[in-house]
């Protein structure tokens, strides 16, 4: 297992180039308030934290509000925003001080636009309180500007391979060693019903795994400026690998991303085969993967699917590269930030550090959500999905900590390019075209 | 309309002389309301789009506080120098066109049937038109959505059935963009007939019925009185219907954008309200979505002159 | 070929032609190619209708029903379950303030619109028509860009996630419309009867309370209406002014479409959320439908 957390330390290492110091911009200071903490400021301090999507338990986030209660005396009050309205709302609330989130989780690939923007409050006087080195180094840079930290990791995820165990038995084939071997198997599996691999045509968060194994990426750092390398001759590789693959492999239509993998590689509730061999989707996913077993209702009301794993139809593996690693993946996760005009910025440093405690990184990590802490990288276990996650987030990487990533995403334009190539597309022109667009908005 | 008697105009008559003092501001007292919640609500930030069209406003400003660069038209050049904004124009010019004259010829037939059948059942095809219209605009999306699914919609299903006809698991939504745009378009259609047909009912019933047997005492049939009696009476009615049907198909922008939450996200599936949500904000760069709204505006009047100029026109009579 | 004008009694006895659409005077005997338009129309109107029946015939099943290859056409054995699910504390909280939102609004939009459309069909005065222009030309601008100026100025007020707030929004995004429908149905109305009430003895305003105003009550309806409908419907503005725990009813179910990381979604809730949203506007509607169909008979949609 130590060998497992010293390669995660390095996982900054190997990440470095990618997530170098994003340049211009000079964040916006933070009004006075001290560079540590200041609990006697922050006592009775009442403060907003807005969390994206659901990735946060409940347990976790009654377990914030507590701690927030006891630390300070204050209320804590949790707002969840949906991944796809997140970005509207921050842009329009964060640089309002009346009703800035005092504290906001904010996706990894955003953490570098809002971060040279100057959205978010200097964190460099927390920073080595709240774990300094042992902090997960690559979330760490997409958050830094000029030495200085202004969003520090919250969790980070991974994607790793599930596979239908029977189906694969049946064809008489085994977990793949390598990346070439892994595409030929797929390919070996599809049929009309039935995907070998099923994979989106505009699901470049998965489909990016490619051009990573072949040593491509998406840009560069250029001296002081941010330049798209979709035209890179080892980026095309990938490319082109993905493209055959989705011809070979896949059934699945080139216009679709990546929301809800699984629904492909269960049986559906009467026992019919499931419309895919093998999928690839982030460490969470593995709770909705199984046998049927009922619905359940939950404590709000709604019903949901309570799926078991069965080891015997289902296994996971990391995507193996050609080199005897895992292959390259995007991680999951996401940073967290105070905002800039926050007037509580005392009680969102208690925040984070109750966030950063040891406690709280061992919950994390019992959920499933790989803690920003490498030192806790314990706590996620050593279940098969455990050691799925940790492997494959070993060499995972991040979208570029360019200053105008968040609005290439924000314009699909990768989902665009994806799709396009999935489509069976020229690569090379297509590559130059929105090398083009890319290159006009990525410099911010 | 003019009435019977001999005044043409409805709008001559001057106020009674009630105090000629009061004849001069009792208009604009009547206005204010209307003018202040306007210039509140929609004064302030339309100024604001003007002002940052000529700015370089992005996410430094926004996020960061630094001030916005004036760029006199560079924001505008860009506009006009890009291909995609073109395409989506063109686009946006052509659904709109297209889903506009689709939605007033159905609307004015199933006006027509309205009057031309009995009571009972032109009050079940009133009633279901209504409640198509009444359907909130999410709700109406998300149904309309689930029937085109490619997996379990119901239009799939049946289509399917007709034998020759292989539609299993046919993709509507995520498919080629011009299916994309049919499937938009029968959806907007759907939700603004009623509208239309409602409105030249009413129209229809103004024309008296002395009118219809004299004509039909003419020996004129069916076809003669629609071109000759019922169509120029409804002139008005439909020149209407079809300018607010043109201004609200060409700034539709909820169907599209939920259609494309349920698949396909690029370019080639946007119309000028999605791209100018993309582009402005989904890409940070307020500025240039400004400019881009306001090359929409340009675009909407132009498509509507013929109407605003014989607006401006009548006024003056 | 100019057509005998309407007289202007035709005008008053409009609004007593109640249900939808009765003309006094046409009775079309029952001739065979009438029974079989009659049909025709029946049979479209179903059609039409199909989306509705399929919302709610959706939302009484279960989610295993609906993700099964073969769609269910009628919801025997179906249950009201979804429902239960949907209706929580968000719910009412919601409902609560969608029908405050538009209540206000459209009550304040009326009362504005109708005195300014008064102003314009009744009256000559400097600046009228570039106050005409500029209702037009406001209702041509695409509203994506401007939430943010919107955000900031009900930030800089106080005014956010507030209700007043939004009905302040949504009165000047509905005005326009209203002014422009309203002008119609007021010009519609000759000033010549309000003279000859005043011949008799009444006061202006006399005149206009009691003979005017009851005619244009359908147009007044029918206006409400179209108002009501774009309040009702909204979501790009109240997503930004709005927060998460002060919803209007489309946020609240725009919540449950949108594909979550941790959860499939669910449509069977969907399509219950759905209908709840939709069963306001619908009982609204059939309440004032006889109304307002006669409102537009009274010849409303003029230019």
């Amino acid at each position: 297992m130590n060998k497992k957390l010293g390669a995660l330390a390095l996982l900054g290492a190997s990440a470095i180039v990618l997530a170098g110091c994003s340049g211009g911009g000079t964040p916006a200071s933070t009004d006075g308030a001290t560079a540590g903490f200041d609990p006697a400021a922050a006592k009775d301090q009442n403060i907003t934290l807005w969390l994206m999507g659901g990735d946060t338990p409940d347990a976790l986030r009654d377990y914030l509000k507590t701690e927030y209660k006891a630390a300070t005396g204050g209320t804590l009050t949790i707002e969840e925003q949906s991944w796809g309205d997140a970005l509207t709302k921050l842009t329009a609330q964060l640089p309002d001080s009346k009703n800035t989130p005092d504290v906001t989780e904010i996706g990894n690939t955003w953490s570098p636009t809002f971060t040279t923007a100057g959205a978010f409050a200097d964190l460099s006087g927390i920073y080595k309180d709240l774990g300094g080195s042992d902090l997960l180094d690559s979330f760490v840079k997409v958050g830094e500007v000029d030495g200085k930290q202004y969003a520090l990791p919250y969790y980070f995820g991974s994607r790793y391979i599930t596979y239908r165990k029977d189906i694969w038995d049946k064809a008489g084939l085994s977990v793949p060693k390598t990346l070439d071997e892994f595409n030929a198997d797929v390919a070996k599996l599809k049929t009309p019903e039935q995907s070998g691999f099923y994979i989106g045509g505009q699901d470049w968060r998965n489909g990016i795994s490619w051009v990573f194994a072949n040593g491509g990426d998406l840009a560069k750092k250029d001296g002081d400026k941010w330049v798209s390398t979709l035209s890179d001759e080892k980026t095309v590789e990938g490319l082109e690998q993905f493209q055959t693959l989705f011809k070979d492999a896949s059934n699945a239509p080139v216009t679709e991303n990546d929301s809800t993998p699984w629904v492909n590689i269960n049986n559906d509730k009467s026992g019919a085969a499931p419309t895919a061999a093998t999928i690839i989707a982030p460490g969470w996913a593995h709770w909705s993967i199984g046998d049927f077993k009922e619905e359940k209702k939950k404590d709000d009301g709604t019903t949901t699917e309570v799926r078991e794993w069965n080891d015997a139809t289902f296994g996971v593996f990391p995507l193996p590269g050609n080199d005897g690693k895992p292959a390259p993946v995007f991680a999951g996760g996401s940073n967290i930030a105070i905002s800039a005009k926050s007037t509580k910025q005392a009680g969102a440093k208690e925040l984070l550090r109750i966030m950063f405690s040891g406690e709280y990184q061992d919950m994390l990590g019992k959920n499933g959500l790989g803690p920003a802490n490498t030192k806790h990288v314990d706590s996620l276990g050593d279940d098969i999905f455990a050691k799925a996650l940790i492997d494959s987030a070993l060499n995972s990487k991040l979208t570029p900590a360019a200053p105008g990533w968040a609005a290439v995403e924000g314009q699909k334009i990768l989902e665009e390019f994806f799709g396009k190539v999935a489509a069976g597309g020229d690569i090379a022109s297509l590559a130059k075209e929105y090398d083009t667009k890319i290159n006009a908005i990525i410099n911010g | 309309m003019a009435t019977a008697t001999t005044t043409p105009s409805r709008r001559s008559q001057a106020p009674r002389d009630d105090g000629t003092r009061k004849r001069s501001f009792v208009p604009y007292a009547l206005l204010l309301p209307a003018v202040i919640i306007l210039l509140f609500g929609m004064g302030y930030p339309v100024i604001w789009q003007f002002y940052i069209s000529f700015h370089k406003y992005g996410a430094l400003q926004q996020l960061g506080g630094k001030p916005p660069e004036f760029v006199w038209f560079d924001n505008f050049v860009a506009v006009a120098t890009n291909p995609e904004f073109w395409a989506v124009a063109i686009r946006s010019v052509l659904f709109c066109v297209i889903t506009a004259a689709v939605t007033v010829a159905v609307g004015i037939l199933l006006a027509l049937l309205m009057k031309k059948v009995s009571a009972a059942a032109r009050l079940v095809l009133q009633i279901s038109l209504l409640l198509a219209w009444a359907m909130p605009v999410v709700a109406a999306m998300t149904v309309w959505i689930w029937l085109f699914d490619r997996r379990r919609g119901v239009v799939n299903y049946l289509l399917d059935k007709i034998p020759g006809v292989d539609m299993n698991q046919y993709n509507w939504i995520g498919g080629a963009p011009i299916v994309f745009f049919a499937v938009a378009s029968i959806i907007v259609v759907w939700m603004s007939v009623p509208f239309v047909a409602f409105s030249v009912y009413a129209g229809l019933t103004q024309v008296s019925d002395e009118v219809i047997e004299a004509t039909e005492l003419d020996g004129a049939g069916g076809g003669q009185r629609l071109r000759y009696i019922y169509l120029p009476m409804l002139r008005p009615v439909i020149a209407i219907v079809l300018l607010l049907n043109l201004i609200w198909d060409l700034r539709v922008f909820a169907q599209i954008t939920m259609l494309q939450d349920a698949g396909p996200q690029s370019t080639e599936y946007d119309l000028l309200g999605t791209y100018i949500y993309k582009l402005g904000v989904g890409g940070l760069n307020f500025g240039q979505g400004a400019a881009m709204s306001i090359f929409v505006l340009a675009l909407t009047i132009a498509l509507s002159w013929f109407y605003v100029r014989s607006l401006l026109k009548e006024d003056e009579a | 070929m100019s057509v005998t004008a309407l007289p202007p009694t035709a005008v008053a006895d409009a609004p007593k032609a109640q249900a939808a659409g009765r003309s006094p005077r046409t009775r079309p005997r029952l001739r065979p190619t009438t029974v079989l338009w009659n049909v025709f129309a029946v049979v479209l109107g179903i059609v039409w209708l199909f989306p509705v029946y399929w919302m709610v015939n959706s939302s009484m099943l279960s989610p295993s029903t609906l993700e099964a290859a073969t769609p269910t056409f009628v919801p025997f054995g179906g249950s009201f379950a979804n429902f239960a699910a949907v209706i929580d504390g968000r719910f009412w909280s919601a409902l609560g303030v969608s029908v405050t939102v538009t209540l206000i609004a459209v009550f304040c939009c009326l009362l504005f619109a109708f005195l300014a459309s008064i102003a314009i069909s009744r009256f000559r005065f400097r600046g009228r028509k570039s106050f005409i222009l500029a209702v037009l030309l406001i209702q041509m601008l695409p509203a994506e860009g401007l939430f943010i100026a919107q955000y900031k100025m009900m930030s800089e007020l106080g005014l956010l996630s507030n209700v007043i707030g939004l009905s302040i929004l949504y009165t000047a995004a509905v005005v326009p419309f209203t002014v422009w429908m309203l002008r119609g149905f007021v010009a519609g109305v000759p000033a010549e009867l309000e003279e000859a009430a005043m011949v008799d003895g009444l006061s202006r305003t006399q005149a206009f309370m009691r003979i005017t105003l009851p005619l244009l009550a359908p147009g007044l309806v029918a206006a409400g209406v179209f108002a009501f409908l774009q309040c009702w419907n909204e979501f790009t503005v109240a997503l930004v002014i709005m927060s998460a725990d002060n919803q209007t009813l489309p946020l609240w179910l725009r919540g449950f479409v949108q594909a979550s990381q941790t959860r499939a979604i669910d449509w069977g809730q969907v399509m219950a959320a759905s209908t709840i949203v939709a069963i306001p506007v619908i009982i609204f509607f059939l309440i004032v439908q006889g109304r307002m169909t006669s409102g537009l008979v009274s010849g409303a949609v003029k230019g």
